[in-house]
Order: C-alpha cells, then structure tokens, then sequence
C-alpha cells in the first residue's frame, strides 16, 4: 500500500527581490497510514511551510520548484486543481494553530459544523446534525447539542480546538495535518488534547503530520520525527530513538537548551546567535548550521553535508556524525548565595475583584481576581508563580508595581505598607520594584532608541541625567545583558524577539532595583533564546543580587531558576514549598495537572498524563 | 530611520499641497505689497469692470471691480488674509482643547473618561453650522469671534477621533513600563504617548484647517462673520451674488479661491495620513 504521504526532494522557493531562496530543500519522507510523524524545530525552521506545501497555501512569492508531493501514490502536484480541492478538507484534514481565529466568530458552532458536512456532501440536514452531535461527543465536548447553539466567544480555547480537531476528523481523512495544535493553548490542556490526537488517530487510521517545537512531546506522540533546521532535514528517524540518542549536533544542542523536569539543575546548552533569515541563507555555503556548531570544523563551511544514512532507518546531514556525544551538558549552574531570610516582599491577605459589565445594558459581574493571597519573597530569592491562565498570576504582577490597588489586605515592601496609589508609594515602589514585560514587542516604545529606552528611568520625574552619563550607562546595560553596545542607537524594530527582550530586561536592571517581576518573560520565545535568557537571568542574580517574582507556566524553566514555588488556582495560592518538593510531591489536584502536563525528559518513560483517562476539560 | 514627518516629505500629495499653501500663505502675509490696491479703495466711476483681458476691461484693475468699484484682486488678497487667520488659530485653539481632554480622558479612562465623552456626545449633537451661527449671534461679528465660535464647535472632533487613538497607545505595555520607571502621568502622556499620537493630530489639524475656511466663509456669507470693513471671501460672494448676470466672475472669483484653499489643506491632510500612518511606521517600512 502506498503511503499516506510522500514527499520526493521537495524544494519551495522565495523570491527575496531578485533571487529565489529555497525555504526547503531537498525534504524527502514517507508518511505511512496510521502513523504520526513529527516536524520539529525551531521557529523559521520551514516547518509550517511543509503543511503549507501540501495545502497549496503557500504565502505570496513562495512556490514549489522542484520535487513531489504524493499523497496514497497520487501526485498531489500533477493532479487537476479540481481534483485536489476535491482531496484537501476531505481526505485530508487541517487542525490549526490559534482555534480562535480559525472559526467564523459571527456563526454558531453548529452553522460551521453544518456547512462543513454539507461541503463534504452530506445532503440531510438531520442527518448532518446527528453526525456533528456525535462528532462533538467523540471529541469529549459535554452536552454537544447546547453548544452547536454557542458561538466560538462563548467557548474556552481548549473547547474552540476541540471543535476544530472535530471538524477536522469528520470527514474520515486519511491525512491530518497538525500544526501546532497546543501552542496557543494553556498548558494544563496540552495533554488532553493531544491525547485526543491521538485517539481520533488511532480510531480512524488516519496518518497525521505533527508539526512543533517541543521535543518531549514529539517523543512521546510520535513514531517518527523529522528535525528541521533552515529549511533542512538534518536528522530523521524513529522518535524515541533520535531523541534518546540524537546524531546531529542541532538535535544535541536543541535538547541540552531545555531545562530538565529530573535530576541535577545543570547550566542550559546555549548556541550562539539565531537561525539564519531566508535574506542571510541566500548567501551562506557549506553546513548552515555551522556558525552556530560547537563541532564546525574549516570543511563544515565549505562543503554542505549529504544526508546519511547512519543506522536502519535513521538518517542524518552532518560530515561529524560521529562526535555528537561528545556535545556534552554543562556543568551545574552556578546557584546564587542563598536567600537571606529578611523578607523584602509582601502580601497579606491581599483580595482584588474586578467588575466586569456584560454588553452595555448587561449586570455587572463581579469577578475575584485574587483572593486572600499571601506570600513573601526574601532577599535574593527567586520565587515562581504558577497556574493556568486566568488564574490571578499576571494580577499579582500589577497589584505588586502599583498598577492596581488591592481592595482588601497589604501590599508590604522593606515592611512599609505601598498598597494605595499615593505618590509616596509610588516613589517608594519605584525605587525598589521593577517589572519586566511579557511582550517584547510592545513594551518598548518604537519611537525610542534602545539606548534611550535602557536608561529611561534616568529622566523620569525631576531626574535629568546628562546624554554622555546615559551613554554610559547604557554600554554598562548592555554588556550586563550580553549585547553588543553598537546596539545603542538602533529602535527596537531593528532587533529579533530575544533581543527585544534582554532589553526589556536590561531597563528594568536601570536603577538596580532589589526586587524583579518578570510576568511571562520566555514564553513565546524559541528553545535557544529561552536558554539565553534564563542562563543570563541566573548569572545576573549571582552578579547583581535581587529578588524576583518569576511569573511563568513553563515548569522546567520554573525548576530551573528558582527555588520556591507559588501555586495559583482560581484566584487563590493552593500550594507552596520549596520547587523540589512540590514538582516531586504535588499535594494540590491542580498542582498535580500542572506536573503531569509535562512529558517526561526521558523520551522511553512514560507520560502518565498521555495515556490515563482523565476527566475533559 | 528618518523621522515620520521627513519621510512624509517625499509625498507627492503632500508637497503639492504645501505649495498651494505656500502660495495663498504668502499672499496672506505679504497682502499690502502683493495687492495692486487698498481692500477698502472705492472707484465710483469704475464700479464692475470685468477683468482685464474681457472687452471693457481696466488694466488697473487685473480681475475687474465690483459693486463699489473695489479691485477684486486685492480684495481677494486680503480675504486670503482672513481666510489664513481663521484657519490657523481657530484650528490650532480647537486642537490645543479637543487634544489636551483627548489624552486626559484617554489615558487615565474611568469616570474622566466617561465625562469628558459624555461632554463631547452632547456638544456634537448640535449641528456644527447652527451652533457656531448661534454662537455668533451670541458673541457679535469680528474676526476673534469667527475663531472663538470655530473653536467651541470644532474640539469635539479631534477629542473623539485622538482619544481612541491614545487608548490604542495606552494600551501598549511600554506606557506602563514608563510610570513604573518613575515617570510622572505628565512625563507619561507627553513623552510616551503624545509622539505615538502626533502625526494622526497634525493630520487633522490639517483637515481642521479647511472646515475653518468653509466655516469661516459660511458666517461671512450670512453677514455673522468678520466685521464689514475687513475683507472676506464669504462676504464677496454675498455681494457679488446680485449682480451674478452683470460680473458673473466677481461670484466665481472668490469660490474659486474657497476650493482652491480647502483643496490645498485636503490634500494635505490626505497625504500625511498616508505617509504618517504609525502603523506602517512600527512594522519598519
Ligand atoms: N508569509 C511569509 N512571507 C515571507 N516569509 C515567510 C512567510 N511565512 C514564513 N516565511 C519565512 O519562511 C521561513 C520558514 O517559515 P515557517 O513558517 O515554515 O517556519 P516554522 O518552522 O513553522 O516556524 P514557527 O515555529 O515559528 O511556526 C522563515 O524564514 C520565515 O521567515
Ligand atoms: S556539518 Fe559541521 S557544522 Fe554542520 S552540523 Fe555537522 S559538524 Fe556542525
Ligand atoms: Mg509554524
């Protein structure tokens, strides 16, 4: 039997002004039925763009230039448009990467459930009800005749991306494309969903195209994987087995960049610079991972290395196969002097409500935000805060700097109360509390230089610090943050995300503040640089000294850069204790989702979350 | 990068506009030098002449006579003069108010907002024409009543139109990230969000200009404008419109001069929204 999908040298060229850059080169697999097959890498790796290819959705100035496409030994390249167009949406199926955005918000679910049946040539429209009522219940949904009433607003995330994985297996598809399918979703529904993935897979047969950026999660879903690297296939083969054992140095670093769930806290695996863009791959030769290899040796940049065959069924694109292992996980990282006992942060008993007013004419709703909510952060010590979205975390973020006032308890910094708005408190918080933002784009105001942002506390209120002292300052900033003082002049436009953000870091650094609230600060961000940063924070605590409130839902970089650990649900705080102990002996049910929403470091163990039925969500 | 409004400079909309403003500007200013006579100098015996190059025509008087054997061309002159007045500081004044409550109410939002909204939605429920012809009935005629009335009727349309534009930006993390750095909530609107707003402001400062002119030429048409010694276009068609048949070019002559100038501000104003447009700035076109 042909398999489900085959690509033969596939090339999908860009045209960049005057010359065509491949996007990716020369990608050959094979897709068997009622297999999952994994695409990972990073962003701008070319992975989107393989699924993109086999929708024929490529964007505008993309184009496949060379290659096939077959799809159960069909030329999906050569066949009649009608023909194809007859294939996508039936045989095979998407599942988007934002659920929210790929619904229609003006139709009810049941109007899109409807007019998705009735493209697919169901002509009864009892019939087509009944079906999408047992889709629905197949996907978990509970009560799935009220919903097809709801509109996609009225549903969760994970609810929209149920409906969707849905829709996407109503047709009985033979394919199924997944690009992303949990990353805009919160972290406690990753499992669940993928584990229904899965099961939609299993059930139909259906062979399904995985595409992510998460190792641990590729190794354990998938049974095969592809790692991508610049448009490149630079390692394949079965899952477990390329991720136990990876035979590209990128496949080593990308899994010595993530912070591990077990074991000792080692330093984070950081490669130097980013992904070439498709501007800089036009002109590169030889291996483009090179500049960024620990192993590049002078032939590595001459000549691009041929895809391998290195053991049955395993392939790799490197000419120094063989000293992978040697890339080797760094030395624990350098733990900061332990906390000082005195607290320097403190709530007490702090609640925030918010009214929230449904429509114009609607009843105002009162929505608690944080209830009772106590805690301290001593000196020095790095404290995460932990929950699902729409827990209260980012809340805390903005009742700590000022930017709302609690409704009941205290706000407490070096024992002064600063809860209320005064302009004492807020000079007072100033001085001592900084915020670094969850999104490196907007936070930083595209009208200034980073030399100007970096130092900007230095001319607020009757501050005016001359341009050379700032200058100074600036180039003291930027080394601190591990960026080179040509940056200076440049606006934030002129940056990538993971400098934005080590900007975002390094003003808030300004004034030497004793305590840091970082609300989301690496996520988002690619594996690479979100080793950068969370390394750059652990060496800035060591050198600088300070507090912080690490607000984050990526448990591994919790574990890894602090050692206390805040557990929010629904408002409250339901768990606290020092990380080890928590993560290893979760007392509270949601702390225990949050756990095992993480798939296990070691790609042979089992993920319990995976394959235990769990109530849906 | 270059600044927005350097960039804008490369417009071609926006240069031929600043043209034709610099044209009437300079006629407004240097009126006495450039205008063959006084505004206000009667010639019984020469009264609507037509143009020079028409039969009958008086060399001395380029665009013919009216009424009152006053030379058009000067009056037209000295009515840009007015015209140019009206424009600049009734759409200035009208500015300075409707952007000041616009970032007040858009920046800190609550019960601030809700007034000065609530303010705006009932000052625009009149009619912009009868209120300002109310307001002059109220004020009596002159050319600093021309801008008052022009100012109180007209800040409601840049307060509504910049405050959504101030909470779009206030929005953005990095207003907040300011007042956490320490600045002041003055320090914050001026340097942080008051330059994100800027180029939508002078975009309708333009626009604002024409609606003076019309506005201006409308009040002096029905007698509620400038007093009657001081030139005015409005006042000219008003005068003119009976001897439409005699000197049909004493009509046209100053409603030509109306559209070329609200043209001029128009196309001003159109082309720096394009060319300012902040949201093709951020992305780094
Ligand atoms: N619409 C577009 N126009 C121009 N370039 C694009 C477009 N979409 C993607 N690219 C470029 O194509 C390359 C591959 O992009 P692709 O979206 O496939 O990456 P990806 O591996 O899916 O990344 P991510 O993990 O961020 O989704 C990148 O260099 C990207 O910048
Ligand atoms: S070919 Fe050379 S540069 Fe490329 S991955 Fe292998 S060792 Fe590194
Ligand atoms: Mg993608």
């Amino acid at each position: 039997m042909a398999a489900a999908l085959q690509a033969c040298d596939l090339v999908v060229d860009a045209r960049i002004g005057d010359a065509l850059v491949p996007v990716i080169r020369d990608l050959s697999f094979e897709l068997q039925a009622g297999k999952i097959l994994g695409l990972i890498g990073e962003s701008g790796a070319g992975k989107s763009m393989v699924g993109r290819a086999v929708a024929q959705l490529l964007p505008q100035g993309f184009a496949i230039t060379a290659g096939a496409l077959f799809f159960e030994g069909k030329d999906l390249l050569k066949m009649p448009p009608a023909h194809r167009r007859f294939l996508l949406g039936r045989a095979i199926g998407f599942i988007p990467q934002a659920p929210l955005t790929a619904l229609n918000p003006v139709l009810t679910i049941g109007a899109q459930f409807d007019e998705h049946l009735a493209r697919l040539g169901c002509t009864s429209s009892r019939e087509r009800r009944q079906s999408a009522v047992a889709m629905l219940e197949a996907a978990r949904l509970p009560r799935p005749s009220d919903l097809l009433r709801c509109y996609p607003h009225q549903l969760s995330g994970g609810m929209c991306q149920r409906v969707l994985i849905a829709m996407a297996f109503a047709s009985d598809p033979r394919l199924v494309i997944a690009d992303e399918p949990t990353t805009a979703l919160d972290v406690t529904l990753h499992a669940p969903i993928i584990r229904l993935i899965a099961d939609m897979q299993r059930r139909h047969r259906t062979a399904v195209l995985f595409i992510t950026h998460d190792l641990r999660l590729a190794a354990q879903i998938c049974d095969d994987v592809i790692v991508m690297y610049a448009g490149r296939a630079v390692e394949s083969g079965p899952a477990r087995a390329v991720l136990s054992n990876p035979a590209h140095p990128y496949t080593r670093c990308l899994q010595l960049a993530n912070p591990s769930m077990q074991g000792d806290c080692r330093a984070l695996y950081v490669m130097p610079e980013q992904m070439p863009s498709l501007r800089q791959l036009a002109g590169m030769s030889g291996c483009h991972f090179a500049p960024r290899c620990p192993l590049a040796m002078e032939d590595c940049q001459r000549v691009a290395p041929p895809d391998q065959t290195i053991a049955p069924g395993r392939r790799a694109a490197c000419l120094h196969v063989a000293t992978t292992p040697s890339i080797a996980a760094k030395a624990p990282a350098a733990m900061a002097a332990s906390a000082a006992a005195r607290p320097v942060l403190a709530l007490e008993g702090v609640h925030k409500r918010y009214i929230v007013r449904a429509g114009l004419l609607g009843t105002a709703r009162i929505v608690t935000a944080v209830k009772n909510a106590s805690f301290s952060i001593r000196e020095n010590e790095f404290v995460a805060l932990v929950g699902e979205s729409g827990s209260g975390k980012s809340t805390i973020a903005r009742l700590l700097v000022g930017l709302e006032q609690p409704d009941a308890g205290r706000i407490l910094l070096n024992g002064e109360d600063v809860g209320s708005a005064s302009a004492r408190n807020h000079d007072l918080r100033t001085k001592s509390l900084q915020m670094v933002f969850q999104d490196p784009y907007s936070a930083l105001n595209p009208r200034r230089r980073i030399a100007s942002i970096v130092t900007q506390a230095m001319e607020a209120g009757s501050r005016h610090a001359d341009w050379d002292q700032r200058l100074a300052r600036t180039r003291d900033l930027l080394a601190e943050v591990g960026l080179p003082s040509d940056l200076a002049t440049r606006f934030p436009h002129q940056l990538s995300g993971g400098q934005r953000q080590r900007i975002n870091i390094a003003r808030a650094l300004c004034t030497l503040p004793t305590v840091l609230i970082a609300d989301e600060i690496v996520s988002g961000l690619d594996v690479s640089i979100q080793a950068q940063l969370l390394n750059l924070l652990a060496r800035l605590r060591a050198e600088l000294g300070f507090a912080m409130l690490f607000i984050s839902h990526d448990l591994s970089a919790v574990r890894f850069l602090c050692s206390r650990v805040l557990v929010m649900y629904r408002g409250e705080i339901v768990e606290e204790g020092p990380t080890e102990t928590v993560f290893a002996d979760p007392r509270h049910s949601h702390t225990r989702a949050l756990v095992s929403s993480v798939p296990p470091d070691n790609p042979e163990a089992p993920w319990p979350a995976f394959d235990v039925a769990q109530p849906t969500v | 990068m270059k600044g927005p409004l350097a960039h804008s400079l490369r417009s071609p909309k926006v240069l031929i506009a600043l043209s034709m403003i610099f044209c009437i500007a300079t006629c407004a200013i240097f009126a006495g030098a450039v205008a063959p006579h006084e505004p206000g100098e009667q010639n019984l015996l020469a009264i609507l002449t037509p143009p020079e190059w028409m039969p009958g025509g008086d060399p001395n008087y380029p665009l013919g006579t009216d009424s009152l054997g006053r030379c058009v061309l000067s009056r037209l002159i000295y009515g840009a003069r007015t015209a140019m007045l009206v424009a600049f500081f009734a759409s200035l004044g009208a500015m300075i108010i409707g952007s000041v409550l616009a970032h007040i109410s858009g920046y800190f939002g609550g019960a601030v907002d809700w007034v000065i909204g609530r303010l705006v939605d009932i000052w625009m429920s009149f009619p912009p024409v009868i209120l300002s012809l109310i307001l002059m009935v109220g004020l009596g005629i002159g050319l600093g009543k021309v801008i008052l009335a022009i100012i109180l009727v007209d800040w409601t349309r840049f307060c509504r139109v910049l405050r959504s534009e101030v909470l779009v930006v206030t929005r953005h993390e990095y207003v907040a990230a300011a007042r956490l750095l320490g600045f002041t909530h003055r320090q914050t609107i001026v340097r942080e969000v008051l330059p994100a707003t800027l180029p939508l402001l002078i975009t309708l400062l333009s626009l604002e200009m024409a609606i003076a002119v019309v506005v201006e030429a409308i009040l002096s048409f029905v007698g509620l404008g400038v007093s009657a010694d001081q030139p005015a276009w409005g006042q000219m068609i008003a005068d003119a419109r009976q001897y439409v048949y005699q000197s049909p070019s004493n009509l046209l002559l100053p409603i030509a001069a109306i559209c070329f100038t609200v043209m001029a501000f128009n196309l001003l104003g159109d082309g720096l929204r394009r060319s300012l447009d902040v949201r093709l700035m951020e992305t780094g076109h």
